[in-house]
């Protein structure tokens, strides 16, 4: 008699290197395989979809600029995200906290005119789109870090708050950010000093420069000082933190500033650069949830965070055409990158477990 | 307890050689990745027997007893019961065949009661809980071997040892007729062992087997029917006979070296005070922890505090150094008040501390070694790893920590090198150099080298004039290191002694809170 084969999860003590690499990188694989089942049973051709997907977002000039063009964002709210994360803060509202950073940055472009070079202004519009961001996450920080009031909630309701807010500025009549007696509800442009243009007339804008530096600067943060020192430990046993001295309910409060600021950060670079507005459309966009993803792909390695941010912005910016060149459905794109978290996540088990399967044999008493 | 009447009772399980061996391991390999955990071990339990597995840390002893109730599955090699070969693919297959372990961690929901706890994982429960009739099943179970529980109490007020005997009601109320008690005594006073030992007698009488893991000599020699030694993965001895074991012979198979535990306490002169605590108390939330606690500790000296878990003692050490504020009274280092002004400001003074509790409060799990020893120490604003570098590599190599550098991770140490590169840390001195180290349950879960090791670096410090607070639960590790010994209960000092003149019944009757005795 053949005894009945079982599956048995056996808990690693160390991940091999090579699945650190390898377990992302075949969720990538298994979504677009889960994306091409979906394709065949809607009738498109999977192949023709991802090779124009893979023309539009990677290959072609004009793609790769879009791509890189459209990462900036989401490594903003990528390392946003991650920030949090990695001191077990999960602050899933950099949605909202990317809103918060266009209206600041809308709000600093608008109000300060034309009258400051664009040097000044640029920084400032940054600058206020940041703190906006910061504003918007200080109360789910100061809760969570003193009483502990789980940061998940108030970070996920603030986002709702926020989409209102911008849907407040753009349609309630005599609004500062649009345009007086105009029929149509969209913002006002800000000034021309607060706008950037896309190197050699591309979507790609030099914030992507500054959102890389940034990027690497922060990897440094966390391995190099003692602000990321503190962080590993709080994060990792906070009672070696309360050992050692170590104040966590300030560093709580700050990271998760940090974190609220990163994507602030993420909203003023679309004001300095493609949007230009306060624009309603970027509640349909989900740019600040696509950065949960981003930093779980990437495990909140920051350095990781620039490769899966373009890997996403390729995925959107491709899917995004799709519909434009042929009939296919724009959310192929948003779908795909659902598809790679949960294999992603799912992934997780096989850095952690020796997973095998042994043949069993059913007692016999 | 006298060897006499252990072999009357013992007698009818021993007399036919023939009987088939309730469970037998048959040449078991398992290998982890770098590691062979175990290298063709043979291993069997008779029924009614206490069968030891004695070894250091990572020699194997827990592996083996991982695969016998099927955690692990053996690479090859195979188990079989009453002489009939089982594959065990998970430890609910183990439960199916009558073996149950009782891990040293004890896997019990706190809120729950104890006959909720009992019955917990059961199949043949129905969707109504009737917890009287519950409770009267599980007391059943329980006093058919003379293990006194109280069903209907919440097991997160229990004891350590209540727990435990808890868990052992659960494996006999889920069947068991072998048990696995993984390092059952670490967690336990005298008193509580005893009583464990009476139940062991109990279980073996109505015929089980017990397979007993340990590193404890004196226990092991005790207790035991036959004691397999492991070191290194291998079955480096088979002894057998209660009793009649040189305790020397089994640790020389363990260690592969002659051991020398006992250390020598030179009456030597003390310097001035270094620690001085005055009238301390400590209320937390409603309940006192501690009350009225003064005394001194001087320079070269080690003051032991001796007293059952849960008195107070993990409070006082945290008081001390910094991480709780008390209610009333002083604490003061070297004459300078530390009361209320946090851990960094007592260690500025000269204080060390090594908690109980090595990995998660006084180590950082997923930091290197390097990493910890900066842990307790000024790190400036841009972490200079690189001139820490140097002093980590002396540090491992002068403790000698067994560990690939000064990057290897503190979760992937042994508990005993775990323990070196906190006292590396700690009496190396951070923010300026030590003069009042507090160590709590030092030895506890380290295999005989590492505790051999450990004591005599805890006797290097007190000749090097640092006063030492020396809080543990090893009674005897307080009796035989300590120049003086105060005993804690509830909170208060109950009785005080020089070291040397100690008595183990005198002290042992102040931990049980029998103070007239004590003071007699």
């Amino acid at each position: 008699m053949r005894s009945p084969i079982r599956v048995v999860f056996e808990q690693r003590n160390e991940t091999p290197k090579h699945l650190s690499i390898l377990v992302p990188l075949l969720s990538v694989v298994a979504a677009l395989v889960v994306g091409a089942l979906f394709l065949l049973a809607t009738g498109y051709s999977p192949i023709e979809t991802y090779s124009n997907m893979l023309s539009d977002g990677f290959i072609s000039s004009r793609g790769i600029t879009d791509t890189l063009g459209l990462s900036t964002v989401l490594i903003c709210t990528g390392i946003s995200a991650a920030f949090a994360f990695q001191m077990n803060l999960y602050n899933i509202g950099g949605e909202g906290q990317l809103y918060l950073g266009m209206i600041g940055g809308a709000w600093a472009g608008l109000a300060l005119g034309d009258q400051l070079p664009t040097f000044v202004m640029i920084p400032v519009v940054l600058l206020v789109g940041s703190l906006a961001g910061a504003l918007w996450i200080l109360l789910p920080a100061f809760v969570r870090s003193r009483l502990g009031t789980s940061e998940i909630v108030t970070t996920l309701l603030l986002t709702y708050i926020a989409a209102s807010l911008v849907k407040h500025f753009v349609y309630s009549p005599g609004s500062f950010f649009v345009t007086k007696n105009s029929a149509f509800p969209q913002g006002r442009l800000v000034p021309d000093s607060a706008s950037l243009t896309g190197i050699g007339d591309t979507s790609l804008y030099p914030t992507f420069f500054l959102v890389i530096l940034i990027t690497l600067g922060l990897f440094w943060v966390v391995k190099k000082t003692e602000y990321g020192y503190r962080i590993q430990v709080i994060s990792d046993s906070p009672r070696a933190a309360h050992y050692a001295g170590i104040n966590a309910n300030r560093t709580t409060l700050s990271v998760m500033l940090i974190s609220g600021a990163l994507s602030g950060l993420g909203g003023a670079v679309l004001i300095v650069g493609p949007f230009g507005r306060l624009d309603p459309g970027i509640i349909l966009l989900g740019y600040g949830y696509a950065g949960i993803v981003i930093a779980a792909l990437a495990r909140n390695n920051f350095s990781a965070i620039i490769v899966s941010g373009i890997l996403f912005a390729g995925l959107r910016s491709g899917g995004d055409k799709l519909q434009i060149s042929t009939d296919t459905p724009i959310h192929i794109g948003v779908m795909l990158q659902g598809a790679i978290l949960l294999f992603a996540l799912g992934g997780e088990a096989f850095r952690r477990y020796h997973i095998h399967a042994v043949r069993t044999e059913r007692a016999t008493q | 307890m006298t060897n006499a009447s252990h072999e009357v009772a013992k007698g009818p399980h021993h007399v036919s050689g023939a009987a088939p061996s309730a469970l037998s391991a048959h040449a078991i390999v398992k290998r982890f990745p770098g590691v062979l955990a175990n290298d063709s071990v043979d291993f069997d339990v008779l029924p009614g027997e206490v069968h030891t597995l004695l070894g250091e840390n990572g020699a194997g002893k827990s592996t083996l007893a991982a695969m016998l109730c099927g955690l692990y599955q053996p690479d090859s090699g195979y188990i079989s019961r009453n002489g009939e070969r089982i594959a065990l693919s998970s430890p609910r297959a183990g439960l199916q065949h009558g073996i149950a372990m009782v891990h040293q961690h004890f896997r019990l929901v706190e809120r729950f009661t104890v006959a909720e706890n009992v019955i917990l994982g059961s199949r043949d429960l129905s969707y109504r809980l009737n917890s009287s009739e519950l409770e009267n099943r599980v007391a059943a179970v329980a006093d058919s071997y003379g293990l006194p529980i109280e069903p209907g109490a919440t097991v997160g007020e229990l004891s350590v040892g209540q727990r435990q005997r808890v868990e052992i009601v659960k494996a006999l109320y889920q069947g068991a007729e072998i048990l696995l008690l993984d390092e059952p005594t670490a967690v336990l006073v005298p008193a509580e062992v005893e009583k464990l030992f009476e139940n062991v007698h109990a279980m073996t009488q109505a015929g089980k087997s017990i397979v007993f893991i340990s590193h404890k000599l004196g226990e092991v020699v005790e207790i035991s029917d036959r004691v397999t030694v492991l070191r290194n993965g291998r079955v480096t001895g088979h002894v057998s006979g209660r009793g009649t074991t040189d305790t020397k012979e089994l640790a020389r198979l363990m260690v592969g070296r002659d051991i020398e535990l006992t250390t020598q306490r030179a009456s030597h002169a003390t310097g001035h005070e270094i620690l001085q605590i005055r009238d301390l108390s400590l209320t937390v939330s409603g309940v006192n922890v501690l009350s009225d606690i003064s005394f001194n500790v001087h320079a070269g000296e080690m003051v032991g505090i001796a007293g059952v878990a849960g008195n107070g003692q993990r409070e006082l050490a945290d008081t001390i150094a910094g991480l709780m504020s008390p209610t009333s009274g002083s604490i003061a280092i070297s004459g300078s008040m530390t009361t209320d002004r946090g851990p960094i400001h007592a260690r500025e003074l000269g204080l060390a501390y090594v908690p109980e509790d090595r990995l998660g409060m006084g180590l950082v799990p997923s930091m290197s070694i390097l990493d910890n020893l900066l842990l307790t120490r000024d790190r400036r604003i841009v972490v200079d790893r690189s001139t820490v570098r140097p002093e980590a590599t002396r540090l491992i190599e002068q403790f000698e920590i067994k560990a690939n550098g000064p990057d290897h991770l503190a979760r992937k140490l042994s508990g005993g090198n775990a323990q070196k590169v906190l006292l590396a840390r700690e009496l190396s001195g951070g923010r300026t150099a030590t003069k009042l180290l507090v160590v709590c349950s030092p030895t506890r879960g380290l295999d005989v080298g590492a505790i051999e090791t450990v004591r005599a670096l805890l006797d290097d410090a007190r000749s090097a004039g640092q006063a030492i607070l020396l809080i543990s639960e090893d009674l005897d590790e307080v009796m035989s290191l300590s120049d003086r010994i105060l005993v804690l209960y509830r909170g208060s000092v109950v009785h005080e002694t020089p070291g040397v003149s100690a008595q183990l019944s005198t002290v042992g009757a102040a931990m049980a809170g029998l103070k007239s005795e004590g003071k007699s």
